[in-house]
C-alpha cells in the first residue's frame, strides 16, 4: 500500500501509448532487415577489401577473416605502377565526358518534354524510355559497324558516345519528372519577370535541380565505370583501357595471384564509393522527388 | 500606369469555352477587383491579361496598344501569386532584382531601386535571406516589392492572400491598399473573397461561369445588386432569399410569403401582381423596433460574434439570418422579431433572377 501511495502519478503526454509501442516494434524490425540487407551487400565488399591484405596461402585458408599479418605491398604496388594511373585516367576521362553529355543532353530534352507541347512530344518520350528496355550488349554489333563508320573505333568517342546514347532514358525519364513537379508559378513568374524557356532553364530549373543533378551523374557516373562489354568492343589499344578491362588483363598476368586482383578490384571500386557518399544526400532526395506533396 | 481594356474576349480549351466574351474598362490609376466563386474564370482572365495565357478570341489593349500578341514582358505588367513564387534559391534582394538583371539594368540602379521597394515595404533586413527563412506575410511583401521595383504600368494581383492567415490577411489588404495610394499603378485584384474586394477595390467586377454578372463600385453592388446572383455573393452573411408573390396594388405592393406573411416593397419595383418573386432580406437590415414591416419567427440558433449577434430565426418555414447589437437579450427557442423597411426590400424575378 506505502509503494502505491508513495509512487509518482503517471505523467500521460510521457506514457507511451500503443502508437509508440507499434513504432518502437517496427524499428526493431526495420534495423534488423536493414542490417541483414547490408551485411549481404557489405559481406563481399569487405572480404575483398581484405583479402587484398592477406597472402595468397591465408586467403585460401581464411577467406572471410582478418589478416594475420597485413599485406600493405599488395597494394602500394598497385597504386606505384603506372598501369594503375593511367587505366584510372581512362576511366576518368571516359566517365566524365559521358557524365557531362549525358546531364546536358538528358537535361535539355526532358525540359523540353516537361515544358513544352509539341506535336508528337508523348510520342518522343516513349522512344527514348524504351531505350531503358535494352542494354548495350543487345545492340553491340549495329553498335560496333556505326562507331567503325564514324571512324571512332579505339577513341575515348567511341565508348562515351554509346554509354550516352543508353544513359539518355534514364537520364530523360528522372529530369522529366522532377522538372514536371517544380511548381508551375515559377514558371509564371519567370516568365512574367521576362524569361524565356532558355533563361528559365538556366536561370531557374537548374539551380533547383542539384537532386536530381547529383543523381544522374552518379548513376550515369558508375554505370560508366564499371561498363565492361562497350570499352571491350570498341577499344583496342591497351593503353586507352579503363579498368573493367584493365581488370580483366591484370587477373590474366596474375590469375594465381587472387590476393593481388583483389586488392586490384579493391582500388577499382574505391573511387565511386567515394563519390556515392559525397553526393548521398542529393542522390535520395533526386530519387524520391515528387513523391510526396512537398 | 496604364488603362486597361478587353474586348469580347474569349477563351475556350478546346471545345470547352470558359470565357464568354467579357468587355471591361480599366482606368488609368484604378483598383478594379475581379470577384466570383471558384472556376468562374477570373483567374484565367488574368492569366490573359498578363499574357500567361493564350486568348481565343477579342482584344486585350494596355496602354492603347492591343497586346494580344506580346509576351508578359513586353505588356508591362507585375503579377503577384497565391503561392508567392518567389525563386527558392535566390535572396529577397536577387528576387526583387530578378526582373530588372533580365532586362540589363546596371547593378547600382538594380540595388538602388531594390532599396526603395524594400524601405517601402519594411523588407530592409531581410535583403539577404533566402524565401524558405521567411513568414508567409514577408514572402507575400517580397512577391509586391518584387513587382514594385520593374515600376509596371499594370500591378496583377491573382488571389495574393489566400494561403495567409485571417489576421495576417487583414494586416496585408491594409497594406495593399496603403501601397495602392502611394504608387497608383492600375490594379487588377482576382479573390474570391468578397470582403477583400469590397474593402479595397474601386470597382468590382462578379464573374459567373466565364460571363460579368455585375460591375461597379461596392457599394452599388451591395445596394443595387442587378440579380441574385450578385445578391447572393456580395454581403457577408449573404442575403436571405425567400420565394414569394407580389400581392397588394400598384401604389403600395409587398410579396406575400408561403405561410401568408406580407413584406411591403419599394413602390418604384417593377412588379406586376400576382408575379413570381424571389425576397431578398438583407441580414444587417432586420433590425427589433425600426420602422417597416415587422417580422416575426422562433429563434433557431443564436451566434455572438462580440459587438454583434448573429439570429436564425424562422420565417415562413425558412431559416433567416438577422443581424442585431450585440446586446440584444437573444434566447433560443424565444420569438424574435425584426422591422424591414420597404426601400430595403430587394426583389428579383424568380424564374430570370434579374433585380426588379
Amino acid at each position: 500500500m506505502t509503494e502505491i501511495s508513495t509512487a509518482q502519478p503517471i505523467d500521460a503526454a510521457s506514457a507511451p501509448t500503443s502508437g509508440q509501442r507499434i513504432r518502437a516494434g517496427t524499428q526493431v524490425y526495420m534495423y534488423v532487415s536493414l542490417i541483414i540487407v547490408a551485411a549481404i551487400v557489405v559481406v563481399p565488399l569487405i572480404s575483398t577489401a581484405l583479402g587484398g591484405f592477406k597472402t595468397l596461402g591465408e586467403l585460401r585458408g581464411n577467406p572471410f577473416g582478418l589478416p594475420t599479418e597485413w599485406q600493405w605491398s599488395n597494394y602500394t604496388d598497385i597504386i606505384i605502377s603506372k598501369r594503375y594511373w593511367l587505366q584510372m585516367s581512362n576511366s576518368l576521362i571516359i566517365a566524365l565526358l559521358t557524365v557531362f553529355l549525358t546531364l546536358t543532353f538528358g537535361a535539355m530534352a526532358a525540359f523540353c518534354f516537361a515544358h513544352i507541347r509539341f506535336f508528337g512530344a508523348n510520342h518522343l518520350v516513349n522512344y527514348f524510355l524504351i531505350g531503358l528496355m535494352f542494354p548495350a550488349a543487345t545492340a553491340i554489333l549495329p553498335l560496333y559497324i556505326r562507331i567503325r563508320d564514324l571512324g571512332l573505333i579505339d577513341t575515348y568517342w567511341g565508348v562515351v558516345l554509346p554509354q550516352v546514347a543508353f544513359g539518355m532514358g534514364m537520364s530523360i525519364m528522372l529530369f522529366r519528372n522532377y522538372f514536371r513537379n517544380l511548381p508551375s508559378e515559377l514558371f509564371d513568374a519567370a516568365f512574367v519577370d521576362g524569361c524565356g524557356y532558355m533563361r528559365f532553364f538556366w536561370h531557374i530549373t537548374l539551380p533547383l535541380s542539384r537532386p536530381i543533378i547529383a543523381t544522374v551523374g552518379i548513376i550515369s557516373f558508375v554505370g560508366s565505370w564499371n561498363s565492361y562489354i562497350v570499352p571491350l568492343i570498341m577499344l583496342n589499344s591497351e593503353s586507352r583501357y579503363p579498368w573493367p578491362l584493365g581488370i580483366m588483363i591484370y587477373r590474366g598476368e596474375f590469375s594465381t595471384e587472387w590476393q593481388l586482383v583483389l586488392a586490384f578490384i579493391t582500388l577499382t571500386i574505391l573511387p565511386t564509393i567515394i563519390a556515392f557518399f559525397l553526393a548521398q544526400k542529393h542522390i535520395i532526395a533526386g530519387l524520391t522527388a515528387g513523391a510526396v506533396k512537398s | 500606369m496604364a488603362s486597361v481594356e478587353l474586348r469580347q474576349v474569349r477563351k475556350a480549351y478546346g471545345a470547352l469555352p470558359v470565357i464568354h466574351g467579357v468587355s471591361l474598362a480599366i482606368e488609368d490609376g484604378e483598383f478594379v477587383a475581379l470577384v466570383g466563386p471558384s472556376g468562374c474564370g477570373k483567374s484565367t482572365l488574368l492569366r490573359m491579361i498578363a499574357g500567361l495565357e493564350e486568348i481565343t478570341d477579342g482584344e486585350i489593349i494596355i496602354d492603347n496598344a492591343v497586346v494580344n500578341e506580346l509576351t508578359p514582358r513586353e505588356r508591362n505588367i507585375a503579377m503577384v501569386f497565391q503561392s508567392y513564387a518567389l525563386y527558392p534559391h535566390m535572396t529577397v534582394a536577387e528576387n526583387m532584382g530578378f526582373n530588372l538583371r533580365l532586362s540589363g539594368t546596371p547593378k547600382p540602379v538594380i540595388a538602388e531601386r531594390v532599396a526603395e521597394a524594400a524601405r517601402m515595404l519594411d523588407l530592409m533586413p531581410l535583403l539577404d535571406r533566402k524565401p524558405a527563412q521567411l513568414s508567409g506575410g514577408q514572402r507575400q511583401r517580397v512577391a509586391m516589392g518584387r513587382a514594385i521595383v520593374r515600376n509596371p504600368a499594370v500591378f496583377l494581383f491573382d488571389e495574393p492572400l489566400s494561403n495567409l492567415d485571417a489576421k495576417l490577411r487583414v494586416q496585408m489588404r491594409a497594406e495593399i491598399k496603403q501601397l495602392h495610394q502611394k504608387v497608383g499603378t492600375t490594379s487588377i485584384y482576382v479573390t474570391h473573397d468578397q470582403i477583400e474586394a469590397m474593402t479595397l477595390a474601386d470597382r468590382i467586377v462578379v464573374l459567373n461561369q466565364g460571363k460579368v454578372e455585375q460591375e461597379g463600385t461596392p457599394m452599388e453592388l451591395y445596394k443595387k445588386p442587378a440579380n441574385l446572383f450578385v445578391a447572393a455573393f456580395i454581403g457577408s452573411p449573404a442575403m436571405n432569399l425567400l420565394d414569394g408573390t407580389v400581392d397588394g396594388d400598384g401604389g403600395e405592393p409587398s410579396a406575400r410569403l408561403g405561410d401568408g406573411t406580407a413584406i411591403r416593397i419599394a413602390p418604384d419595383r417593377k412588379v406586376k401582381r400576382g408575379q413570381a418573386i424571389k425576397v431578398g432580406l438583407r441580414p444587417e437590415h432586420l433590425s427589433p423596433g425600426v420602422g417597416g414591416t415587422a417580422l416575426a419567427g422562433q429563434t433557431l440558433l443564436v451566434e455572438p460574434t462580440g459587438a454583434q449577434t448573429h439570429i436564425i430565426f424562422d420565417l415562413a418555414g425558412h431559416p433567416v439570418v438577422a443581424i442585431v447589437d450585440g446586446e440584444y437579450p437573444a434566447r433560443y427557442g424565444a420569438r424574435f422579431e425584426a422591422n424591414i423597411p420597404a426601400e430595403q426590400v430587394h426583389v428579383f424575378d424568380r424564374e430570370t433572377g434579374v433585380a426588379l
